[in-house]
């Protein structure tokens, strides 16, 4: 997805006569959504006879997306909007990291190695952070998660490191 | 009487000890795994198939089923605590019941939601004892033409639930519909749109979408620098943790109405319950004095769309057990396990297996009083679960919703998928776009688009079959008006705007 | 074009597959562990109850549990490309099936294994036959009325299936390519849709696995035509043969059987066929799958080297008939 531009720039990018800049942006990034599709779609077949092709719906909702997506630009011209708003980077940056590398991490290394190291690296999201708290907290909902997933529900997971196990 | 007796045998087979112990293992079962974000009913049904092989197929069915139902129950409880629905029925549930807990009032949320719930299953019950033969019919009437144009109804109600612009919560529902169109085309087999990445090559999953565009937003959106204001105030508001008079009150007209659209809806095959919840959703909204305190903590809207996903859910057994069709993937995993069990069922079903059918319905009622027994005690743990500092709740959200999404298919992609959602929801906040029309449309895509092809492959491409089939001209004429109401109030406010320049 | 979006894809497949790790093989004294059973499709459906049924006997023969991981996806081949990914130990095997083993070959022109290449087959289980049903009204009576009004009326039909690459779907289309007619083919998302529809009597005709249709047979709100299969089945002793009924071209049947990832150990894959052979021929086991009117294979037929036999004739019979569906 398209990178989420912060707010000095977008001040400076965007020209006077966009009244509505948070409408502006996404509407266009909408558009950019829909171009995209449309482009992804484009091998697809179409329309065969009275029968709709792989490609139909797709690309017709990506058209429709499009429109509409001009359309809510088109406010942020017309009319008065409120400002981009603030993004901040320290929160989504480390709780993609976390998510990323949970995903990455269950399989080689299981459950609990990466559901402990996965709240650590959330954590770093606030600066709120206490981190002898959050180290004995995140022990504890590690312990339970994995008593919880495996073996009161069943799940098939992996629990330690494969290069422990063999 | 014929009903009576066969509801005594069903009472007399459910309250057996060995049945109700499963009855409640069930309904504790449904409620963890309905609380636990990600992991939805589909997956645990699943897994606890094997399970189910040892013991005897009347109380094995009726441990599915309470997890069912009992899911139903929990799966309120993320939306309203958290702002996660862990269920496509769920969603609505988020708007109103986050906002009450924002504001201190989660105690009644999960009450009323609860409360709800159980009133819907009860009637949804009796309906199935005394008029589940004849509601089938229901079923059998609706065919692709009826399903498509039921869709682009459902369509309409995401239209008429969203609380800020009318235009951009049909742009969040394009986008759903766009987002349901990646995996494989249902006539030809071809990959759209998946990058022959194997893990899309059916689509992108509901609880992935979910959890990222709910789950992992809100949580974003809460880290940025100034809201631990915001987050303060709601532990510090925390009131009474049961509904007051006035509550009731307010809620009572809306459970009845939403227990009377869920309960129709649920028989229907497919996407019913979903639509059930949105449709009491948009009911209530329509039918208040004041529509705008929806999205803001009304608490119709929370006991509305629980009490019909709660009867969509029990009356959804009416085909499965009247016609032996499974009418959602829960159902079919039923069938499977009837079927492990030596059960084929079939229409027949009700006369040759009087044990089981009777049994399950009776075992409805009363897994449905043991879970407002074991829900409304637990009203006060939740709450107070809202008194952990954020700082520690986050993270934990995070680790819950990771292993929950990674379970339903043991696959890490999904895991990086929702994460990508999380950053998209987060632009949305920012954009004041809705992530609720978005899910509906996701949800809905995929049978709006097979259903008119469907429709369309049957005509011979003839488009008059959905105006030249009563239920589906009902329907869209039903759409069409619904839609006027909701564009019209816009775009008067737009012209007033026009004049009113310096409104905000 | 096509480069740039297969690179994206490429780039999200790394990371997935950084997840795999090789194991060490070891057969001796197999088994040592818990042994999983990869099934295709969800629990519950025709080959999940068969795995289920069969792998019980055979792990009590085998002293070691085997678990059933149910991995849904792309009519079965998400499952059997892990399968076919997956150390070839003998600890992780298939249930593979006509789909993902035969008729996934001309359907998936991407598909990332080859069910001759990439398994080792171990043994044949049972089958499940397939049924030509159509809704009650139907006007034909018989067979062979059927064969003439469909021919007849080949624009105005509908045949509806369970959706691309499902038993239905390949099944149906083996009839109508035997018909010689193209009919149009309603997709549905499962069996029970596409049931609820001919029920409803929104569609004319499918083929479909007999543990789907015997109670709606039985309670008259479908009928039946024909069995594709050699010989009546017990479940539906009434119903005719296609070749008494006038058809004997069309003999189709959703056989399952047991793979092994490629390079299991030879040891190891007699140790399990021998295992699933003896569950086969157990009788608690035999009267369970008759009763979903399953096909049991005589023994000669059950072995590796009938069923790699099996395999390659199947993989030809499907082909012609998939190849131009998509």
């Amino acid at each position: 997805m398209s990178d989420t531009p912060s707010q000095a720039q977008v001040k400076s990018i965007l020209p006077k006569w966009v009244r509505g800049p948070q409408d502006f942006v996404g509407g266009i990034a909408l558009m950019a959504i829909a171009v995209f599709a449309l482009w992804a779609s484009s091998d697809l077949q179409g329309m065969h006879g009275f029968s709709f092709g792989a490609g139909t719906a797709p690309r017709m909702f990506a058209v429709l997306l499009l429109l509409l997506g001009a359309a809510i630009a088109l406010t942020g011209i017309l009319n008065e909007g409120p400002p981009i708003a603030a993004y901040s980077w320290r929160g989504p940056f480390f709780v993609a990291l976390s998510i990323l590398f949970f995903a990455l991490a269950i399989r080689p290394l299981g459950l609990v190695v990466s559901a402990f190291s996965s709240f650590l690296i959330a954590a770093l999201g606030s600066h709120e952070t206490k981190w002898l708290e959050a180290i004995i907290v995140g022990a504890c909902l590690t312990l339970g998660c994995a008593l919880l997933f495996p073996y009161v529900l069943g799940l098939p997971m992996p629990m330690f490191p494969r290069f422990l196990i063999q | 009487m014929e009903l009576f007796a066969n509801l005594a045998h069903g009472f007399a087979v459910a309250f057996s000890p060995m049945n109700l112990l499963m009855c409640l293992i069930g309904a504790l079962v449904g409620t963890l795994v309905g609380v636990l974000p990600g992991i939805g009913t589909i997956a645990t049904v699943a897994m606890l198939l094997p399970i189910t092989f040892g013991l005897p197929p009347v109380g094995a069915l009726i441990m599915l089923a309470g997890i069912y139902y009992g899911a139903q129950y929990g799966g309120s409880t993320t939306s309203i605590l958290v702002n996660i629905p862990g269920e496509a029925t769920s969603v609505v549930t988020a708007l109103d019941g986050f906002q009450m807990a924002k504001q201190g009032r989660a105690g009644p949320a999960l009450a009323i939601a609860a409360i709800g719930s159980f009133f819907a299953g009860c009637v949804a019950t009796v309906l199935i004892a005394v008029l589940g033969a004849p509601l089938t019919k229901l079923a059998l009437a609706f065919g692709p033409a009826e399903y498509f144009s039921l869709m682009v109804l459902g369509l309409i109600f995401a239209v008429v639930l969203a609380k800020g612009s009318v235009l951009k919560a049909i742009a969040m529902i394009v986008f759903g519909l766009l987002l349901s169109m990646v995996g494989s085309d249902i006539e030809t087999g071809a990959s759209r749109m998946a990058f022959n990445i194997p893990e899309l090559a059916d689509g992108l999953g509901f609880a992935t979408v979910a959890m990222g565009v709910f789950g992992f937003a809100e949580i974003i959106r809460n880290l940025d620098a100034g809201s631990e204001m915001n987050r303060d105030l709601v532990q510090q508001k925390i009131t009474g943790l049961m509904p007051t008079r006035k509550d009731i009150a307010d809620s009572t007209p809306a459970i009845l109405r939403g227990t009377v659209l869920g309960s129709i809806l649920g028989i229907l095959p497919g996407g019913g319950a979903v639509i059930a919840s949105f449709a009491a959703y948009t009911l209530e909204k329509k039918l208040a004095k004041n529509p705008s305190r929806f999205g803001r903590g009304a608490i119709e809207g929370v006991a509305a769309p629980e009490s019909a996903n709660n009867a969509a859910a029990q009356t959804s057994f009416i085909p499965l057990l009247t016609l032996g069709i499974p009418p959602n993937a829960v159902m079919a995993l039923m069938v499977g396990a009837m079927t492990i069990h030596g059960i084929v069922p079939g229409p027949q079903v009700m006369q040759k297996q009087p044990d089981l059918v009777w049994g399950m319905i009776a075992s409805m009622w009363i897994g449905n009083l043991m879970l407002i027994i074991i829900n409304l005690p637990l009203v006060g743990i939740w709450v107070r679960l809202l008194r952990v500092p954020y700082r520690l709740m986050f993270p934990s959200i995070v680790i819950f919703c990771s292993i929950g999404i990674y379970s339903v298919n043991n696959a890490p992609v999904d895991v990086i998928l929702a994460g990508v959602f999380g950053l998209v929801g987060y632009w949305l906040i920012k954009h004041d776009f809705e992530p609720a029309p978005l899910l509906l449309g996701m949800v809905l895509g995929p049978l709006m688009e097979e259903n008119l092809r469907r429709a369309l492959l049957i005509s011979r491409g003839d488009w008059s079959v959905f105006i030249s089939r009563p239920l589906s001209a009902v329907l869209l004429a039903i759409a069409g008006g619904l839609l006027l109401l909701a564009v019209l109030p816009a775009l008067r406010a737009k012209r007033d705007e026009v004049f009113v320049e310096s409104e905000s | 074009m096509m480069s740039v979006r297969s690179l994206a894809g490429a780039c999200l497949a790394t990371v997935a597959s950084l997840c795999v790790v090789a194991a060490p093989v070891s057969a001796q004294n197999y088994p040592t562990r818990t042994i999983t059973m990869i099934v295709p499709f969800a629990a519950g459906g025709p080959t999940d109850v068969i795995s289920r049924i069969v792998t019980a006997n055979m792990a009590q023969t085998l002293g070691q549990s085997i678990v059933i991981e149910n991995v849904v996806g792309a009519g079965g081949t998400t499952a059997t490309t892990r399968a076919a990914r997956a150390a070839n130990d003998g600890y992780t095997l298939i249930t593979g099936h006509m789909g993902t083993h035969a008729a996934s070959v001309p359907l998936y022109p991407k598909l990332a294994y080859h069910p001759e290449k990439d398994f080792e087959p171990v043994a044949l289980l049972a089958g499940t036959p397939i049924l030509i049903l159509a809704r009650k009204d139907f006007p034909p009576k018989d067979l062979k009325e059927f064969v003439a009004y469909v021919k007849a009326n080949a624009e105005k039909v509908n045949a509806a299936h369970a959706g691309v690459g499902s038993v239905s779907h390949a099944s149906c289309e083996l009839l109508n390519s035997i018909l010689d007619v193209k009919p149009v083919g309603v997709p549905f998302n499962g069996t029970g849709p596409a049931m609820n529809a001919l029920v409803a009597g929104q569609v004319d005709y499918m083929c479909d696995q007999i543990v789907n249709a015997v109670p709606q047979i039985n309670a008259g709100t479908i009928k039946a035509y024909a069995i594709a299969t050699p010989e009546r089945n017990p479940s539906l002793p009434d119903v005719p043969t296609t070749a008494e009924a006038g058809l004997p071209a069309y003999q189709a049947q959703a056989w399952n059987a047991i793979f092994a990832p490629k390079g299991t150990p030879p040891s190891v894959i007699a140790t399990l066929s021998a295992a699933a052979t003896k569950a086969l021929d157990d009788e608690a086991v035999r009267k369970r799958l008759l009763e979903l009117g399953s096909v049991i294979p005589a023994p000669a037929n059950r072995t590796p080297e009938a069923l790699a036999t099996l395999v390659r004739s199947e993989i030809a019979k499907w082909t012609p008939v998939l190849k131009p569906a998509t």
